[in-house]
């Protein structure tokens, strides 16, 4: 595969398939909000019902409940309404962030001039420590590596005894981030703890 | 890489959560701020005043109750059936046509080629493969247009530039299979199989 099929623009297609591959859908907030309505729906559709048939009310008949809403506070105690209040505010506040955000997914694009590829940040810093690790010449447990969208976290926490260069994980784990050519590309910090680990 | 109307989702999540929000917050504000009390009593009033005359105009002679009562259970009804359709586009999208010269009048038959052949082709080339423990081909609709969506999940610590680039070669192949070339998405998670499997048995 040569630089310039690499660096040139993914066609429609996929560069749809990766911008939607790496904004989150919002099924959840959506399926979730589709049941609240459909629930509040089917009960204003009984009383709605019933009243336009002439019945006797199901559980309220809406002169009442209005009569109710409109004389709060009094009538129940503020301390329940605050909370139903507060209730009520917050998963409202929980839809509309959900809309309203840009929705990022943890995840990076690599360029392939095939195929929409896209990684999750987990796999990424799995990759890097490996890479972190072999270059520190310690175990897997002393290594953590965190990876967000601009910036990779590499700690170390040496073997007692056995200095670790800083430098040398530093560049070993950039020239495999450049291997792995995600964009966008993150700038990585090395954090080596300055207690060292006995018992490895 | 679903149907899923994303759009649709933020407009009506908006819409919902700023009905929410106002309701919380005048709940909010009738339990704290004493003064919101009589406030909200005038404005209940209006709006009372105002229903008033509107349910007796629209009460037909004879009758007990105004007809807005059925025009507003017409109108639950369309909301329930919107809901439920809302609901049931997320997700939305798998087809089982992977290729073919679909709706086209060809003499001597048409040619189709089922999403499953992609499939079992894929999944049969990544099941060799030792630095993948779990991998699931399936072919989805993207704008009437059939691609592939193909999730793998490595073993921790194997590099994803090179499983990229080596499953891209086999998308290449089965284009050459096929004969044509569809979108593909290559999907690299961890999973929970790879998430809680010991570290040093697979570094």
């Amino acid at each position: 595969m040569s630089a310039e099929e690499t660096e040139r623009a993914p066609d429609p297609a996929t560069a749809g398939i990766l911008r939607r591959e790496t904004h989150a859908s919002r099924a959840a907030a959506s399926v979730l909000a589709a049941g609240l309505v459909t629930v509040f729906a089917v009960y204003c559709l009984f009383e709605a019902a019933l009243k336009a048939f002439g019945q006797e009310p199901w559980l309220l008949a809406p002169e009442q409940a209005w009569e109710w809403i409109s004389n709060l506070p009094s009538g129940i105690d503020p301390l329940a309404l605050g909370a139903v209040g507060a209730l009520i505010f917050l998963l409202g506040l929980y839809f509309f962030l959900n809309a309203v955000l840009p929705g990022r997914r943890s995840r990076h694009i690599i360029p392939n001039p095939r195929a929409a590829v896209v990684v999750d940040n987990e796999v990424i810093a799995s990759s890097l420590a490996r890479r972190a690790r072999a270059e520190a010449g310690v175990t897997p447990e002393q290594v953590l590596v965190t990876v967000s969208r601009r910036l990779v976290e590499v700690n170390v926490r040496p073997t007692s005894g056995i200095p670790v260069d800083e430098a040398a994980i530093a560049e070993a784990v950039e020239d495999e981030l450049i291997r792995t050519p995600v964009k966008p590309l993150p700038d990585v910090r090395v954090k080596v703890s300055a207690e060292g680990v006995i018992g490895v | 890489m679903n149907g899923t109307p994303r759009a649709l989702n933020r407009i009506l999540l908006v819409t919902i959560g700023a009905i929410l929000l106002a309701i919380g917050a005048l709940a909010l504000a009738l339990a704290v701020v004493p003064a919101a009390g009589p406030w909200w009593h005038n404005v209940a009033e209006a709006i009372q005043a105002r229903m008033h005359a509107l349910f007796e105009q629209t009460t037909l002679e004879g009758q007990r109750d105004s007809w807005l009562w059925i025009v507003l259970a017409v109108l639950t009804v369309l909301l329930i059936v919107g809901m439920v359709a809302w609901a049931a586009n997320q997700g939305k999208g798998r087809t089982s046509d992977f290729a073919g010269d679909f709706g086209q009048e060809r003499d001597g038959g048409r040619v189709l080629i089922s999403g499953s052949v992609a499939e079992q082709a894929l999944k049969g080339a990544l099941a060799e493969r030792t630095d993948l423990v779990n991998a699931t081909v399936a072919a989805y609709k993207i704008k009437g247009e059939p691609g592939l969506r193909v999730r793998l999940h490595p073993r921790p610590g194997v590099a994803p530039y090179i499983i990229a680039e080596e499953v891209s070669e086999l998308v290449r192949a089965l284009d050459a299979v096929v004969g044509v070339s569809r979108p593909v998405l290559i999907s690299m998670g961890a999973g929970a199989r790879t998430k809680f499997v010991r570290a040093e048995r697979v570094r």
